[in-house]
């Protein structure tokens, strides 16, 4: 493995994880001196009876000061005012946020009103805003995929404004990730696959773009073979609870690896493709992530090739000749989309064009692509890239991502 | 006491001088491009009114700003001027971050990478700005240079290799 010349690490977050970890809430708020916490999280958890879990796990140990269920999906800088005026009518002195990437967001605004008080969290955007820590924050993911619950950045929607505004600060990182395998235990299997894939992509874009780095790819490197050795276990049998455990752990660690590595052009595309034609981040993430990799193959051929041991196992990777581990890795993702599409009934697209929503309707007409390379043209991930992206490049990737056909080696542009 | 030795920063004034000259250079590089290259035209046109950025390095090193006026014309506006409000701006954590980029030993990625480069303002304003940043680059420096600065050395047309690259360098000196 080559070092990099210079590099940063930076993750300060305990992570408490196993099959039964809610109970230890309490013990872990007492030592950071809170015991009146506010539950933040969103009606679908609640829906799916995780609160309860939370609740009943907690209620007899802690006094839980308000617990606030109705985080929008898309939740705003009005809705984050809101709770932190909840958080302080009823008296409560830490966080406990229970969902996926939105809720996690909230939560961490909500965190900087309650701690630095304020009604107007647009105050605290910027370099350095932040100067001090915060309330203790736990988080609690329901899903096995983002990461947010190690990441040190919130997206908060200004709706008025029609903009996103990202915060960044070591000071939102949570205190505490409680990983409980109760929490994706009742995940259904296209989203226990997307969101994996999801995580899978962080795994391996941490590893094979510009900032990579010894320690984020240690993290990477043990994601990438919990999830290949457990995803189409568990899709094919949702209450493997061990199974389950890993993905949670999977995903976490790609968390710890892509918020210091960071992600490059699969997540440029994805995140565009998400913001023009409204499709679920993880499906995006599942059908870019190949082509990401032959994309950049001229330049990280020899990292995408290590991946190849942890996807693979041992027996796959000596059988490889060196330099076509690239290639295999690339041909080993595809053939985990293929079998998730047949072990989820086919709710697991493979193209762009197969995306549909919940009545069959195509989500990304051929039509739309222009617009999404317009768009991905302006996504900060791009500079984390290996490869240059012009919009033409883009505008190829998309297509053959639309069409599911592997990219044409002759129409990678090289220096 | 006299065993206690105190070490005043010397400022590293060859640094500064050097950057500074670079900086003016790149500011009038960025102007004269966008009055002579198609695809920087291209790039400002889609910035907004009165679009400003700055490339600088904290906390207070050399700095250079370049703002697009109502009418589009994009000026170099010299190393700091007063109260011009920002849309966008490049701060490399020190100086030696910058002297790192403008001697050509870290690309804009590498900075970016390596936690260097911060940037402030609008993420997408910012992405046009390091592709003008690019371009720029490959005009004003020799190929085996400009390949260390950016990612993916262009295929660009002869005409643009030699006759806009003559035009850009003659517009950056005379600033016009
Ligand atoms: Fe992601």
């Amino acid at each position: 493995m080559r070092l990099p010349d210079y590099y940063e690490y930076c993750c300060r977050v305990k992570i408490v994880a196993g099959h039964e970890v809610l109970e230890e809430i309490p013990a872990l708020l007492a030592r950071l001196h809170a015991g009146r916490p506010m539950i933040i999280t969103d009606p679908g958890v609640a829906a799916a009876g995780l609160l309860d879990v939370v609740t009943g796990a907690l209620k007899d140990r802690i006094a839980i000061g308000a617990v606030a269920d109705a985080v929008p999906p898309d939740s705003d800088l009005q809705a984050v005012s809101r709770l932190a005026r909840v958080y302080g009518e009823k008296g409560c002195d830490a966080i406990i946020a229970v969902g996926g990437g939105s809720v996690m967001d909230t939560a961490k605004g909500v965190n900087v009103l309650v701690s630095e008080g304020g009604e107007d969290l647009l105050a605290f955007t910027g370099a350095g805003a932040l100067k001090k820590r915060l309330k203790p924050l736990v988080a609690v993911p329901t899903t096995a995929g983002t990461g947010s619950e190690v990441t040190l950045v919130a997206v908060i929607a200004d709706h008025e404004n029609n903009r996103k505004i990202p915060f960044t600060s070591y000071f939102l990182l949570p205190d505490v990730a409680v990983v409980d395998s109760r929490m994706t235990l009742t995940l259904p299997d296209s989203i226990t696959a997307q969101t994996a894939m999801d995580a899978l992509c962080h795994a391996v874009e941490a590893y094979t773009c510009l900032a990579k780095n010894p320690v984020s790819d240690a993290c990477a490197l043990e994601a990438i073979s919990l999830i290949a050795g457990n995803l189409l276990q568990v899709v094919e049998n949702p209450g493997h609870r061990d199974g389950r455990l890993a993905l949670a752990t999977a995903a976490t660690l790609a968390g710890m690896a892509f918020s210091n590595a960071m992600v490059g052009m699969v997540h440029t595309l994805g995140h565009s493709v998400g913001a023009v034609c409204r499709v679920p981040h993880g499906t995006c993430m599942a059908i870019l992530l190949p082509y990401g990799l032959e994309y950049n193959m001229h330049k990280n051929g020899d990292e995408a090739g290590e991946l190849l041991y942890a996807l693979a196992g041992e027996a796959e990777f000596i059988r490889t000749p060196r330099d076509q581990r690239a290639q295999q890795t690339v041909a080993r993702i595809r053939a985990l989309n293929q079998a998730l599409h047949e072990a989820t009934g086919a709710r697991h697209p493979r193209t762009l064009g197969e995306v549909r929503d919940r009545d069959g309707k195509a989500l990304v007409p051929r039509g739309k692509l222009a617009d999404i390379a317009r768009v991905a043209q302006g996504d900060a991930s791009i500079f984390y890239n290996p490869e240059e992206l012009d919009v033409d490049d883009l505008l190829m990737v998309l297509e053959a991502a639309w069409a599911g056909l592997p990219l044409d080696p002759q129409r990678i542009k090289r220096g | 006491m006299n065993d206690f030795r105190k070490i005043t920063p010397g400022g590293r004034p060859f640094t500064r001088i050097y950057l500074n000259v670079m900086l003016w250079f790149v500011g009038r590089a960025i102007q004269a491009a966008a009055r002579q290259d198609p695809a920087v035209k291209r790039e400002f046109a889609q910035l907004p009114e009165g679009f400003t950025f700055t490339l600088t390095a904290a906390p207070d090193g050399p700095s250079m700003v370049v703002s697009k006026d109502e009418t589009g014309r994009v000026t170099y506006l010299g190393r700091r001027p007063a109260n011009h409000p920002l849309n966008v701006k490049l701060t490399l954590k020190h100086m030696e971050g910058l002297f790192l980029l403008f001697t050509f030993r870290e690309s804009t990625a590498t900075a970016t990478a390596r936690d260097r480069l911060y940037v402030e303002g609008s993420l997408a304003e910012a992405c046009a700005v390091v592709r003008i940043l690019d371009i720029v680059q490959v005009y004003l420096l020799p190929k085996p240079v400009a390949r260390l600065a950016v990612k993916r050395y262009p295929r660009w047309s002869f005409k643009r290799h030699a006759w806009d690259r003559t035009l850009v360098l003659l517009r950056t000196v005379l600033g016009v």
